[in-house]
This record gives C-alpha cells, structure tokens and sequence, in this order.
C-alpha cells in the first residue's frame, strides 16, 4: 500500500522530499541563506537512502560535481540562492551544451550581489533565462506553497531526464522558509520519468544523435558502462567529437531552443482561477501569487471580475496563454517582487490586445494583496 | 471557524519558530486544518527582534503573512512596544507580567509567561508556556493536538518532551 505522509514542513523541505521521491540520490552544494535547509535536509536524507551529499568548496564545483554525478546515471541536484546562482551560471552551460539532466534549485533573495540574505526577492527571473551565454532554451518551475515546492520538483526531475537539459526551480525565500501542512506523496512508478539509455552497441552509440531519434532527444549512457563517450561543452557533432564546421553549429545550437519549443505542449504548464467571467486578469508566479489570490477574491467582493493566472513554468514562456488573456480581459496586471521581468514578457505578448500594468517591489517586503487590488481598481476606473 | 492571524514575537532565540511550528503541525496534521507560518528575523542568531506569522483556517490560505492580528504574544519588551505602538482595536496583545506596561488600543492582557516555564525547569520554555496560554484562550486548535506536536517534535528526548508538557499544561491552569 502506498504512503502518503501529511506533514508540516518548509518549502525547502518539500523540495528536498520532492527531489527523493523522483529519485534523486546525489547532491553536492555549498550552503547560502536561504537556500541551506535543501542541503541541510539532503545531507540527512541522502546517506539513508543510500545517496551522497557532499558539501563543496563553491558554487562552481557544486554544480560541476552535479553534471559529473549525472553523466554517471545518477540524478543530481544542488542548491543555491543568488550568489551561488551567479557562479554556477558558466557550469549551466556545460549541462546545456552537453545535454546533461540535473536540477538546480535557486531559492531568491534580494539582490544585487550579496544583497539581503534572509529577504525575499524574484529578481532572478531573467538570469535564469539568458544567465550563461549563447542561444538556448530552458526550463524554469516557481512553486508558490509547500505543495507545490513537492510537486513541481518531482516535475522538474523528469522534465530534466525526459529532454536532457538542466531545469531550474526558481523559487524565493517566503516560499522556501514558509511553512504550511503538505502531503509528501508516495509515487507510483509511472510518475518518475528516466532517461532514455541506449540499446545499440558501444560502437554505434551517439550521445547527440537527436535527429535519429523520434522524440528528438539521444539515449543518454552512463560514465562506467560500456558506452564510452565524452560529454563536451565545445561545439561537437553528433558522436560528441569537437565539430567547428558552421552547418553542424548551426544544427546544434537550433537543437538547444528548438527542443523545447517542439514539445512546448508536455512542458508549460499554468493554473487559471475564475478566468471563466473575469474582466480583469492577474499574470503571477511563485511567492506573489499569494497575494494575487487574495487579490482576486477581494476585487470580487468590490464587484471586479478578475481572474488569475499562474505561471508553473515561467521557463518556456507560457506566451500563447498569456496572449489568449490578453485578447480577452480589459487589462492585465502582472505582481513581481523586481521591476517587471516577466511583466516586460507579458507586454511583448499582449501590448497589441490589453492594458498591462505592473506591481513591483524591490524592498525585500511580499506583495500584498491590497496593494494589487490598488492597481486593479486603478485599471477598471 | 474562522481564519486566526497570530503573531508570536520577541527576539531571535526565544523559539518563536518552534512554537509556531507546534501549532501548524498542530493544526494541520493532528487537525486537518490549514496553516502557513512565515517569519521574519534578522542575520543574527539571537537577540534581535524575531516573529512568526501563522495563519490558521478551515479553508486555503491564500496570502501567508498576517495582515491584521487577532492574537499577538510579545515575549520581550522590544516586541511588546513594537505592537503595543502599532496594534489597532480588535487585536489581542499578550505579555509577560514582567513588562512595563504601556498603554494602547489594542485590547492587552499580561501572563507570568517565564515564570510558569522557570517554575517547571527551565526559562527557555516560555514559547511553549505562551502556545499553552494562545490556545487555551483561542481554542484555535484542542490541547491534544498540540500534546501530540510537542511528542513529535522532541521524539526520543524524553527529558525534553516531559519539561516541554509540564509547561504547556502550567500554562493551561494560568488561563482562568
């Protein structure tokens, strides 16, 4: 019989049990408020199930030690705050370049630089997308309750085996350190994706054939098999030897946007709630999308019909669901705790369509909902 | 039942999380409830002001913070002054009797907090004595709940769950 275990924990607890129930067991990191209980929580858990946690010297090494531990077959995470995330944003490109599963969670406090260790911040939204350098895709998750911090991990797992590619969970210090009642879920086998591992011989083997295969994503070996094969953040062909020949950059470096956007239907993915009538719409994404409900509920009791949307993945854009809102509702008004980074997303999507307003702060304080009922009435007057 | 906002402050070291942490392990899974506890506290270990937010309810909790308290309990003056100066009519202020009072809107009541946790062991044990007098005061969750949180949080250390229900159960009695 499975167990579901109900428990009052931290969102970076849920992430930490998240991450184990899709079958994780290598964790390397260097601690950062307020980020530190995932590797507290890890260093606990791991060694039980038979995993490892090592604490690195750096960001650097933490994330390289990930990319090391999942070319091995071994799901790896780490995870950091934004400092952290800055050092790890060269290694992102190995794992980009390289096509190697991992998870990386980043857990938002204020910036720039050291900034406010234990305040709240989504200033990263934007260094998640283009951090490290080049043209590539990537997928980034914003939980907004514990449940969520679960959830989502266990999607950000297989996300990451099923296209190859490192995801990120984005999420902030009020979710990480918030705590609220959570089932920890037992899964069921057919909830754990893992990667496609090849079945022809060490000979034939490509570790970035993609075009051969239907899903476009090469089988992935493991280091220690029988497959030998190099992983390579240099421009390499289809065998992963180094290939500077302009077709075959041009051909790879479309592979690392275009597999997400091939297969935009399996990975964005949004909550809507009473968009049904509503007038107005509020676009949020992890920690203010608390007060965005809020919000909602009390425009409705003033008499404004406004609806949300919830970004899960903020990484693809949900565009074509923004863009139907757009068309839709009178305007939009978009909650961020930066100076409008998905707000700019937004515009870009629907300026044509609606009126779209942001709610920013920078001063480490969460959005409340009255200050996004402000701006709602201020949009319907 | 309605949503109960509560505030538990005073500086870093008191245990304000761990009190907190009792009510919404309380509420939510000895109960079924909902609760989300936030907190706020500076890049000290102790000594600076420090506080919990936790949000009881039947229903979702939407926004997580406290936005307009029904109980806050300050145990240190640092806290007592913040939300004796800030706290608006319908609020419940309690504090030690130890305090100098000071007057405000705030509906307020003073409790020998410390002395019930020194009396049964240890001083440390105030935020449990505090939990012991929100919920006999609220009913915001049954005492067995929070009996059943405090044997879980403290598990094996038997010393530590008998010092910890002695004073939850001193606290209790104060409540007339």
């Amino acid at each position: 019989m499975k167990k579901d275990i109900v428990s009052f924990a931290m969102g970076n607890e849920a992430i930490t049990e998240g991450a184990l129930a899709a079958g994780a067991r290598f964790y390397a990191g260097y601690p950062i408020t307020p980020s530190s209980e995932v590797a507290e929580f890890s260093s606990i858990r791991l060694p039980k199930l038979g995993g490892m946690y090592i604490q690195m010297e750096d960001e650097i090494a933490s994330i390289a030690a990930i990319i090391g531990a999942s070319a091995s077959g071994v799901k790896s995470f780490t995870a950091t705050s934004g400092p952290g995330f800055s050092l790890m944003q060269e290694n992102l490109g190995v794992a980009i370049m390289g096509e190697v599963p991992c998870v990386i969670i980043n857990v938002m406090r204020s910036g720039p630089s050291t900034g406010l260790a234990t305040k709240p911040a989504q200033g990263d939204v934007m260094q998640a997308r283009w951090g490290t350098h080049g043209d590539h895709g990537i997928i980034a998750l914003s939980p907004s309750t514990v449940q969520e911090c679960f959830d989502f991990t266990v999607k950000a797992f297989n996300l990451s085996e099923r296209y190859r590619t490192p995801v990120i969970i984005l999420t902030d210090e009020t979710v990480g350190h918030m705590r609220e009642g959570y089932v920890r879920r037992e899964l069921s086998p057919g909830e754990i994706l893992n990667r496609k591992e090849p079945t022809c011989t060490p000979a034939d083997y490509k570790p970035y054939n993609f075009e051969a295969e239907e899903d476009g994503i090469a089988p992935l070996a493991a280091y220690g098999s029988k497959y030998v094969f190099r992983i390579n953040g240099s421009g390499h062909d289809e065998s992963g030897d180094p290939c500077a020949r302009p077709d075959n950059a041009d051909k790879f470096i479309r592979h690392y946007t275009e597999k997400f956007i091939k297969n935009r239907k399996d990975i964005v993915e949004v909550k809507e709630f009473e968009m049904d009538d509503a007038e107005y719409a509020i676009i949020a994404y992890g920690c203010s999308v608390r007060g965005a409900k809020a919000a909602m509920k009390l425009a409705r009791e003033n008499g404004i019909k406004v609806g949300l949307l919830q970004l899960i993945t903020i990484w693809p854009f949900a565009d074509l669901e923004v863009l139907e809102i757009c068309k839709k509702v009178k305007a939009v008004v978009v909650p961020e705790m930066n100076l409008g980074q998905i707000l700019g997303e937004v515009i870009k999507v629907g300026q044509n369509y609606t009126k779209i307003a942001g709610v920013n702060r920078i001063d480490s304080q969460i959005i409340t909902p009255y200050e996004i009922l402000a701006k709602l009435e201020e949009v319907a007057k | 039942m309605k949503a109960w906002q509560i505030i538990l402050s005073g500086v870093g070291g008191q245990g304000l999380m761990l009190s907190g942490n009792l009510l919404g392990s309380a509420a939510t899974v000895y109960e079924g409830k909902k609760a989300a506890m936030t907190s706020a506290f500076g890049v000290e270990t102790r000594g600076t002001f420090a506080k919990s937010d936790v949000i009881v309810s039947d229903s979702e909790i939407d926004f997580p913070e406290v936005l307009k308290a029904d109980v806050v309990i300050a145990l240190d003056m640092i806290a007592y002054k913040k939300y004796a100066d800030s706290l608006g009519e319908g609020s419940l202020l309690i504090y030690d009797e130890s305090f100098e009072h000071i007057d405000c809107k705030a509906k307020q009541s003073a409790f020998p907090i410390f002395k019930i946790a020194k009396d049964k062991g240890n001083p440390a044990a105030a935020n449990i004595a505090a939990l012991g007098i929100l919920v006999k005061l609220t009913g915001l969750v049954s005492e067995e709940a929070v009996r059943s949180a405090i044997r879980d949080e403290f598990g094996t250390r038997e010393r530590l769950v008998d010092l910890n229900l002695a004073v939850f159960e001193a606290a209790l009695e104060a409540v007339k």
